[in-house]
């Protein structure tokens, strides 16, 4: 079953047309990586699928909820399944590291102050960060702040997690402890949808691989179909090594 | 006179049209700033993604805080005023604590001070308002933020001042001036 479905989805921003047509799906427990270049609606797709942006035609199914028809509570109880690390992390910033993890946390659970602690701790735990629970986002470093980011949209052990370029601005051993966290995230059964420049992490993540291009879908498949795609841009595409 | 006087016109008129105006320059710029450089840098989608309303946790929260603070504010600014005449007047001529705040309040009444006070609560739903619907409607990055935080205390100063006319035309219609 999908976990995700985007059938016929069109976004426009003025007279520029992002999103063209895309249709797409994701099953559940897979992780699929959304490849393509800069500006080609690779971000604006996954704030579709959490419903931050609404499409000008289409449907955007999670969980068979057509997301962009949901407000409210029933938008917030689809949103509670989901995990999303923005591109440029977007933490809080009038709040330690320690507690933009724990944020969801405390909006969404009952448990005591001490678990919500332990738990944030054990989340920043696994992309490295234990030692700044009780630092300033304004005091980390880039790749930290996405280190932070990734941790507080683990917080509530979602179904789904979108993950908009986990290794951006990571070096390279950080970012394959990041993909090997994502790998077993969807071990333990979790969907997860990767945003990404980075071809050796798309190979190492993605069960299958989609590229955007001009706001349509121009190839999906594992990465080795990709490889042998007629079209030279997929495979000029794949051919490259970008860490970004 | 000048006590009571004094009094009569901070506590109707210029206490609550000054804690307007100072909390819309101080606290509507920084509502829409707050929230504003929120917008830009995606914390708010981060709070809509986290299934946290925005609007109720930003906003609400905040035009609740302005509604509350402002009648405590005139109030304060009420009282300081007076208490400043009292240091001027005692300065100048003298005058003893007991005779000055028996003059000022001899033609006070609380139909003078509830209403104009509490009409403040408006002037704190309007900063309150404005600047959070500014703040949320912020684009094209810091210069953005900064012409919301100008916006916000330019378009709540306007309003305060507008809305202000209507409400004192009405506290009167309610409180007719004793004769």
């Amino acid at each position: 079953m999908e976990a995700i479905k985007l059938e016929h989805v069109t976004k426009s921003f003025d007279d520029h047309k992002v999103l063209d047509d895309v249709t797409l799906d994701v099953p559940e427990g897979t992780a699929f990586c959304l490849l393509g270049r800069s500006g080609t609606g690779k971000s604006v797709t996954l704030k579709h699928i959490i419903g931050l942006l609404r499409p000008d035609s289409g449907k955007v199914l999670v969980g068979g909820k057509d997301v962009a028809s949901l407000s409210g509570r029933e938008l917030a109880e689809v949103r509670r399944s989901m995990g999303f690390l923005f591109q440029n992390s977007a933490l809080f910033d009038s709040i330690t590291v320690g507690e933009n993890v724990a944020f969801p946390l405390r909006r969404h659970t009952d448990w005591s102050d001490s678990k919500i602690r332990d738990t944030a701790r054990a989340r920043l735990a696994d992309v490295g960060l234990d030692e700044d629970y009780d630092k300033m986002p304004s005091e980390l470093s880039g790749g930290m702040r996405k280190r932070a980011g990734l941790a507080r949209a683990m917080a509530l052990d979602p179904k789904i997690l979108l993950v908009d370029e986990p290794s951006a601005g990571l070096d390279p051993i950080t970012a394959r402890e990041i993909d090997d966290l994502l790998v077993d995230l969807k071990k333990k059964g979790a969907t997860i949808v990767v945003v990404t420049h980075n071809i050796p992490s798309a190979r190492h993540i993605g069960d299958e691989l989609a590229m955007l291009h001009d706001g349509r879908v121009v190839v999906r498949g594992t990465a080795e179909e990709l490889d042998r795609s007629d079209d030279e841009l997929v495979r000029a595409f794949m051919r490259s090594e970008g860490s970004g | 006179m000048i006590p009571a006087g004094l009094a009569i016109a901070l506590i109707r008129e210029t206490g609550p049209l000054t804690a307007g105006l100072l909390v819309a320059g101080r606290v509507g710029a920084g509502i829409g700033a707050e929230i504003g450089a929120m917008k830009v840098t995606e914390q708010i989608d981060a709070l809509e993604a986290v299934a946290v309303d925005s609007f109720k946790f930003l906003a609400v929260t905040r035009i609740l805080a302005c509604i509350i603070a402002m009648p405590l504010l005139t109030a304060i600014i009420d009282f300081c005023g007076i208490f400043g005449g009292y240091v001027a007047e005692s300065s100048i001529s003298g005058m003893s604590a007991n005779l000055y705040f028996h003059r000022a309040f001899s033609i006070v009444e609380f139909s003078d001070f509830i209403p104009a006070t509490f009409k403040t609560a408006v002037f704190g739903l309007i900063i309150g308002t404005v600047a959070s619907y500014l703040g949320f409607n912020t684009t094209q990055g810091t210069e953005g933020v900064g012409r919301t935080s100008t916006a916000s205390v330019v378009l709540s100063s306007i309003c305060i001042i507008l809305i202000n006319v209507v409400l004192v035309k009405l506290i009167f219609f309610v409180f007719p001036v004793r004769s």
